[in-house]
């Protein structure tokens, strides 16, 4: 009898999402898809706004990432005042800078500590009541702990230059609005009032030692577990070393050619298309060159490290030497390894946030650019989870005609739905009874990713987990459902 | 920001939305309270998240003030809660239980808690209370003042 099994939806991601895994009559994968479901539309009732509103409103598009909305609006808002990159005073690039690492430093915090870890500590096959970050807390203090500590970090950072945790505002056209003080600084470096940046990067270091030791223990889990072959995107400075605020856009293939050789942000759209599909309102982006079948890329923390030839900091980049050396500096194509690449840009923010603390600059009161206005906007950043990109156009009144955003999830797309068709094939096709820790590691799959449904539709909802058997007429034979 | 130094502090925490009509219920009785009391320590949530825990582990008492969808007697209610693991599969949404008891797992000080429950009756997206909800949030903030004192 064939079956169709439906996740719906998958849990500890940012957002709403379902699975479905179609099965014939001898319990053998057909087919599987990742379908989002969620929908509302930033890029069209953004339409008609005035160009100043657009980094305040687009961080609504998520309570995680709020900063990279606005940080990417502000960069394409900036060009609309005639001010491109180079052209901000050196404070306000700092300052965004240091915003940024405290957002990317928190939301992978939030990431790892209550997301991923439940897996790694409890395995995929623990029972559902432990795969969340409450059994973390009664198993591992420690850890909890100091996850916590570490998100609540990142976000007092954020809240020191943007006013507020979630959805502050910091960026104006052309610079910031708001400079470092010095007891702002203090604070984050002392001690005295929070675990401090040292503490920071010394627990940073620790949770990649927690890591390595979860890879020499499961090094064949993370080595074949979702493990495909896939381009890889992000960006890189002009020594092609990780850059997460403002670069130039790189991509390789599996092997490690290089299908996107470092062409500016401002250029993305002779390099890009996106394609649709009848069963997901999200897109797929990919390079023209290579095609729609091909053309796709992973981006995010695995991408990042993949493409760069180095990080700018000494830590994190002793730590990305070590994590190539498992695959003889060979593209690694595994999915489980983006946790590993996920801790390594926790020390580099750690590391970067410190440099920037120690830097008198951030206090400066040099905050505003002006040059001559234009009529389209681009910005380009490096998100927690990826590539983002944020394209306005406007009227000669600067009121917005046109909004496109790819969010970083977005390019993720293909790349989740392999992820699933692995863990479908290799795991639950003619398995005969369908447990749940085999429907976990499809949550596993994607969960690796740290999709935001939401921000890549731009969607709101709550997060019940329906998951639904049927047979080859579409009638419900088996049911299983967790309460919001 | 909040120093280490504050245990015999109380905090309140509202929940809500002032844009949602009655759901700013908790925000605005603690912006009511606000104007009258100034030893205590006021914060605004949409939803009460795992940070909050580290947060309330710094307070003796801690009290959460959310708009309610359930008809209560008089319009409001105030009760004692008690730390409680979650069983909810989402760590973006806890309850006061919940954070209590994060609280004394992780950080070794669960504040005793307060929940303070207001009937509201509007849920859409709107600015301004329903009248009802104003009546009951009258209602709460007298009954809580004399409750404390």
């Amino acid at each position: 009898m064939k079956k169709k099994i439906t996740i719906d939806p998958v849990t500890r991601v940012e957002g709403h999402g379902r699975v479905t895994i179609h099965l014939d009559e001898y319990g053998k994968v057909e087919d599987s898809f990742f379908h989002i479901v969620e929908f509302r539309g930033f890029e069209r009732f953004i339409q008609g706004h005035p160009y100043w509103e657009a980094p305040v409103l687009v961080q609504r598009l998520c309570g995680i990432c709020p900063v990279s909305h606005h940080l990417a609006a502000a960069k394409a808002i900036d060009q609309l005042v005639g001010v491109d990159p180079q052209d901000l005073s050196p404070a306000a690039s700092k300052l965004r800078r240091l915003m940024h690492y405290g957002q990317i430093f928190q939301s992978h915090a939030l990431h790892f500590f209550y997301l991923a870890s439940p897996d790694l500590l409890f395995g995929m096959d623990a029972p559902v009541e432990k795969r969340n970050v409450f059994a973390v807390a009664i198993e591992n203090k420690e850890l909890a702990r100091k996850g916590i500590l570490m998100r609540k970090f990142g976000q007092e950072i954020i809240q020191a230059i943007a006013g507020k945790k979630i959805h502050g505002v910091a960026a104006v056209p052309g610079g910031m609005h708001k400079t470092f003080e010095p007891k702002e600084r203090e604070y984050f470096l002392s001690g005295k009032d929070i675990p401090n940046i040292q503490t920071m990067i010394e627990w940073s270091q620790e949770i990649i030692e927690f890591m390595k030791g979860y890879h020499e223990k499961n090094r064949e889990l993370l080595d074949t577990f979702a493990a495909f072959p896939s381009g890889h995107l992000g960006m890189v400075d002009d020594a092609g070393n990780m850059e997460l605020y403002h670069g130039k856009l790189r991509a390789m293939d599996s092997n490690g050619l290089i299908t996107l050789p470092d062409v500016p942000t401002d250029e993305y759209q002779k390099y890009f298309l996106e394609g649709v599909e009848r069963w997901s309102y999200m897109k797929f982006p990919y390079l023209k060159e290579i095609g729609r079948e091909k053309g796709w890329n992973r981006v995010g923390p695995l991408a990042r490290i993949n493409i760069c030839n180095a990080i700018p900091t000494p830590l994190a980049e002793k730590e990305r030497q070590a994590f190539v050396a498992f695959t003889g500096k060979r593209v690694n194509n595994s999915t489980l390894y983006s946790h590993w690449a996920r801790l390594i840009e926790i020390l580099h923010c750690a590391e970067a946030i410190n440099e920037l603390l120690l830097d008198d600059e951030i206090m400066s009161s040099d905050l505003v650019r002006e040059g001559k206005p234009r009529l389209e906007g681009i910005g380009i950043i490096e998100a927690p989870r990826g590539t983002l990109t944020h394209h306005y156009q406007v009227d000669d009144k600067g009121m917005i005609t046109r909004c496109n955003l790819i969010v970083s999830t977005t390019h993720n797309n293909e790349a989740m739905n392999q992820a699933v068709k692995w863990v479908a094939n290799n795991m639950i096709s003619q398995k005969g009874t369908i447990t749940d820790g085999m429907l976990n590691q499809v949550e596993v799959a994607i969960r690796a990713y740290d999709p935001c449904l939401s921000c890549a539709t731009q969607a709101l909802g709550k997060m019940p987990l329906k998951v639904e058997v049927y047979n080859h007429d579409d009638k419900l034979v088996d049911e299983r459902f967790k309460s919001n | 920001m909040n120093d280490l130094n504050q245990t015999e502090k109380t905090l309140f925490i509202g929940i809500g939305n002032y844009g949602r009509s009655d759901d700013a219920l908790g925000w605005i009785f603690i912006d009511l309270l606000a104007n009258r009391c100034d030893q205590y320590d006021f914060e605004y949530r949409y939803q009460l998240q795992i940070e909050d825990a580290e947060l309330i582990s710094k307070y003796r008492r801690v009290f959460f003030i959310d708009a309610s969808h359930e008809p209560i007697e008089n319009g409001f209610s105030i009760y004692e809660c008690l730390p409680t693991p979650s069983g909810s599969f989402t760590s973006h949404q806890l309850s006061p239980e919940t954070v209590l008891w994060l609280a004394g797992e992780l950080f070794n000080a669960p504040p005793k808690g307060y929940v303070i429950g207001i009937r509201g009756i509007n849920w859409e997206l709107n600015h301004g209370i329903s009248n009802e909800a104003e009546k009951n949030l009258k209602n709460a903030l007298a009954y809580f003042q004399k409750w404390v004192n």
